[in-house]
This record gives structure tokens, sequence and C-alpha cells, in this order.
């Protein structure tokens, strides 16, 4: 689900990759996004066994533009939708230590059939 | 757990129909439902302090200054909206080094995995939603035995 969350915000147009995985002597790109997995609990038993895995994700997405952050969260949300996953509202702003970026981010869950 | 302005809150709304049937039976019953989320709220702020001690930070909180301990909320009173009572829980995001940065992480700085448990996770405040209903449904069966 890692990867599937991976191509389709890349398909946005912008790079995608783990939340803390930026070296602290890299620049931040102009406008990007990360993720991190909260949970991946299992759902639907039967048999003593987990029919589904619910993969948990926060999508972050930080710009120097604020009005590309505020309208990405929008198509996050078309196009995770158009994949199958459940998204969860339509965001909330989170802090961000760079003083040139904004930033939002979105709780998404890919549903994994096992 | 809801998020107010500048602090996560916990709250008994989607216990609703169990306090009012506790209040009906007995109007003084509101201490027992105060008494419920100040223990929560209790354990919420031990385990968040637990979870920002030094070696659970970054860089084994080399640069911790403190000021996230002392943004934790401790021995705050419940309040009441009609019928739902709530409670301050977590960071005054008000103050300076509260912990927003740790539970979200950054581009450079991956989040405190213990906060992330407490406050993303649904199951720990799934387990303290289920403390408090433990102590609300005793409180209900006191009332109802005296009254």
């Amino acid at each position: 689900m890692r990867d599937e969350l991976i191509e389709i915000l890349e398909g946005l147009g912008y790079t995608a990759q783990l939340q803390g995985s930026l070296a602290k002597d890299e620049p931040c790109p102009a406008a990007f996004f990360t993720f991190w997995n909260d949970d991946t609990p299992g759902a639907a038993f039967y048999d003593d066994d987990a029919r589904r895995f619910e993969h948990e994700f926060t999508v972050y997405f930080y710009a120097t533009d604020p009005v590309l952050v505020a309208e990405m969260m929008s198509r996050v949300r078309q196009a995770l939708r158009a994949a199958g996953w459940i998204v969860q509202g339509k965001g909330y702003d989170v802090p961000v230590d760079q003083p040139t970026h904004t930033g939002r981010a979105i709780d998404v869950i890919g549903i994994e059939k096992n | 757990m809801a998020k107010a302005k500048n602090t996560f809150t916990l709250d008994t709304a989607p216990l609703e129909g169990l306090v009012q049937k506790i209040l009906d039976l007995d109007g003084d019953a509101r201490e027992a439902v105060e008494s419920a989320l100040e223990q929560a709220a209790e354990t919420i702020s031990d385990d968040t302090l637990d979870a920002i001690a030094p070696g659970n930070l970054p860089a084994q909180g080399r640069y911790s200054t403190g000021a996230t301990e002392a943004s934790v909320l401790r021995d705050q009173k419940v309040r009441w909206t009609g019928t739902n009572a709530w409670i301050p829980v977590g960071f005054d995001f008000t103050m300076p080094g509260a912990g927003g940065y740790l539970i979200t992480g950054t581009p450079k700085m991956a989040p405190v995995a213990q906060l992330r448990k407490m406050y993303k996770q649904k199951r720990y405040m799934a387990d303290i939603q289920k403390d408090i209903t433990d102590v609300l449904e005793d409180a209900l069966i006191r009332a109802m035995e005296e009254g």
C-alpha cells in the first residue's frame, strides 16, 4: 500500500517521501509530499485471521506557495478516492519548521485484502 | 478525542445517553462523571510525560529545553456544556515548545512514535474511552441501587 500511495501522490507531480527522511542539511524542495504510516490494524476477522488490513497513513504536503498548499488536499482526496482509498475529511494545517513553507495534512486509509 | 483551538479535549459526547441516565437518577452524580474524566486525563498526562522522556525525543533529548514538558496539561478541571462533560488533555499549544512538532513530525524530523500512538492511533484513545465507560457504568449501577 505504501508503494501505491507513493505512486498516486507522485502522479500529482510532486515527490513523496517518509516524514522525517529529509537530511538536516538538505534544502526542502519548493513543494513536496511526505507520509507516515500510523497503524495497520487487521479487520473483518474470520477463523481467527484478519480478512483485510487497514493501512492508516497521514499524508502531508508542504510548499512555499500557500495557495498550492490550500488546494492540494482536494486533489489528494480526489486521486486517492478514485483508487479506492478512504479519505477522512479535507485535511488540517500542520506546523512546519521551515519559515519558507506552509503545510497541510490529511488522514487516509488503504484497504488491503488478505 | 476532539481538537479544541489550542489543545486536545477528552469528552463524554459519545456517552451522552449514559451520562444523561446517571444524571436523571442522581442529580448529584456530576462528581462521578467529573472524576472519571479527571482520572482519564491524569493517565493521558502521565503517558504523555513518559512519551517525551529524553530517550524518546530526537537526538535523545539533547536539544530539549524542558519547554515541551512544561506545556503538558496537568490538573485540569472538567467543564460542562449541557450534559457533555469535557476536559483539556495533552499539550497547551499556546506555549512555546509545545509538542505539535513531536506529534506531526516535520520533513526533517520523524514524529515521536509513542506520542503518535497516543494522539493518532485509535487504539489508545479507545482504551481510555473504555475506562471512562466502565467507571460511568459503575456510577449508573450505584445510582440505580441508591434510587
